[in-house]
């Protein structure tokens, strides 16, 4: 027994310095002015500053890209909530086979590679729909897509918990409308479940290249990848706050997942 | 009430989301079989081309890259979990790893390349670490663009996908089993090896699946790491959509995606099967 503690420390131990030092790595490289080859016990605190991170906030392709994104995710979640909460619902009230066929349709996108994804919708609209192609915002569907396992998972948690029967029978009663019942009965009902949804459509847009890439949008991963060579310090100060970023809307996601749980 | 919403208006209710999901979900991935079964005169089938031809080796890298991780992330990160159990009573350990873990099967992409470029490359920090305690990897031959470097990168999500699966399953192990086993003079390895191994199984070999079809799936973190040239199949894929290269061959990059496609589905049905029976053992 006591064996197998130690064991177990150590392995725990191990792993948690594998889990840590690239990102202290990361952190260094963009932080302090001091090549690697330099760096002694001396000069570990020697020569730190944020500048490179704020150079690339001035850089104009970055603030293009940063927009892009932002919008991007935006689009991506309201398009998610739109198709999703009021379908969904509708299945949860009416009919479960339905019900299943779409959590079937959910699980979808992960069968679909995002390379095989992006071919495929390349090659269908560059004849028919061109400006799905040209427009940035052509990538909200692939995006809605591709989040679509995940986003599907947690409003369904949020309807099952609810007793959405007796909800809409009384809103109903009272003479809402179909339109009124949704928006003022049914999503605030599911709020948890909508922050969640729409924090992991930003995770997704927020870290997306595949798709992206080969549409040659300049995104905020594909300005990474641009800036790695021009300006690497400014580059991986940029990836660490998406790396922060994509890290807090994982925890907000974990922690309203309970609650909606519970 | 029912008549409010009658059998018509129930059905249209589902258009949108199924006409969305037909448009750019569906009809692409068939758009990608139908191109790549269409043989031209004079042209060998592209989905036979795929795999025999030059590309055979794209498809062997992937999967040995995505096997190889798999297997690595699978018995670390098994190991991460049994020692959390090991350790359930040190406070709040367990939310640390088991959240931390949740954050690290989720990234990816360019700033994990990021990270281990810093980490491993030639000039990284624990590279230089490594070095000051006589362990030289770059001098035997490591390189982070590689295919052992690759794996490296990998299983900073293969791990910790590997713990998330598996926790839950080692929470479904039941205290009576053990005691039950036990009361009757079953040895802490008999009980291991003919009650919980057994029923561990179907979600052990789950999480592998799918820990394979992530790997085989990624993209982005191979892409960055040897800036842009890759063995990997989705890179390959991607000359194809950008160059419409090699005349008379159009076609052969929708049977990579193709070949793509078939394997991540064959992979996510195995691993759906096996969560159904991981399953059965929990109320």
């Amino acid at each position: 027994m006591r064996l197998g503690r130690f064991i177990a420390w150590l392995v725990v131990g191990v792993v948690a310095l594998f889990y840590v030092v690239p990102m202290i790595a990361m952190t260094r490289f963009a932080f302090q002015r001091i090549p690697v080859i330099k760096l002694s016990l001396g000069n570990v605190f020697d020569k730190w500053t944020v500048a490179p991170l704020f150079e690339s906030f001035t850089e104009s392709e970055f603030r293009s890209s940063a927009t892009l994104s932002l919008m991007l995710a935006v689009a991506t979640a309201l398009l998610t909530l739109v198709l999703l909460v009021p379908t969904m619902a509708i299945a949860h009230l009416r009919s479960p086979r339905m019900r299943r066929l779409i959590e079937l349709s959910a699980t979808l996108p992960f069968v679909v590679p995002a390379i095989a994804l992006v071919v495929g919708f390349a090659g269908t609209f560059r004849e028919t729909l061109p400006i799905l192609i040209r427009s940035s915002f052509g990538l909200v569907p692939l995006y809605v897509v591709t989040a679509l396992p995940f986003t599907h998972r947690t409003i369904e948690n949020g309807l099952a918990a609810l007793d959405l029967r007796t909800l809409v029978n009384a809103s109903r009663s009272l003479g809402a409308s179909w339109t009124r019942t949704m928006i003022f009965v049914i999503a605030p009902n599911i709020r948890a479940s909508i922050a969640t949804a729409s924090f992991l459509a930003f995770t997704v847009v927020l870290g997306e290249f595949t798709i992206a890439s080969l549409l040659l949008k300049n995104t905020l991963p594909l300005y990474l990848a641009y800036a790695q060579g021009r300006n690497p310090q400014g580059a991986f100060a940029v990836g660490i706050v998406l790396i922060i970023v994509s890290t807090i809307f994982v925890a907000l996601s974990n922690r309203l997942g309970k609650v909606v749980r519970a | 009430m029912a008549s409010s919403l009658g059998q018509r208006t129930r059905h249209l209710a589902f258009l949108p989301y199924a006409v969305f999901l037909f448009i750019f979900l569906i009809w692409p991935g068939l758009y990608v079989f139908r191109q790549a079964l269409n043989q031209s005169a004079g042209e060998r089938n592209p989905m036979i081309e795929a795999v025999t031809g030059q590309y055979r080796s794209s498809f062997i890298f992937s999967l040995q890259l995505s096997f190889i991780s798999s297997a690595i992330g699978l018995v670390i990160g098994s190991a991460v979990a049994i020692a959390i159990m090991q350790l359930a009573d040190v406070r709040g350990l367990r939310n640390i790893l088991v959240g931390y873990s949740s954050v690290a099967a989720n990234m990816g992409g360019i700033p994990l390349a990021f990270a281990f470029l810093a980490a491993f490359g030639m000039q990284g920090l624990a590279t230089r670490l490594l070095k000051e305690i006589n362990i030289d990897i770059i001098g035997w031959g490591f390189k982070i663009s590689d295919f052992w470097g690759i794996v490296l990168v990998y299983l900073y999500f293969q791990i910790p996908l590997m713990t998330l699966v598996l926790v839950p399953a080692l929470d479904g192990l039941r205290r009576t089993w053990a005691e039950a086993a036990q009361s009757l003079g079953a040895t802490v390895s008999q009980y291991w090896r003919f009650i919980a191994l057994p029923i561990l199984t179907p979600a052990i070999l789950g999480g592998f699946l799918l820990l394979v079809a992530n790997a085989f799936a990624a993209y982005a973190t191979a892409y960055a790491l040897s800036s842009g040239g890759s063995k990997l199949v989705p890179v390959q894929i991607r000359f194809f959509l950008q160059g419409e290269t090699i005349t008379g061959k159009s076609n052969l990059g929708y049977a990579l995606a193709a070949w793509m496609v078939i394997i991540t589905a064959m992979l996510v049905a195995g691993f759906q099967v096996m969560t159904r029976r991981a399953e059965r053992w929990r109320q």
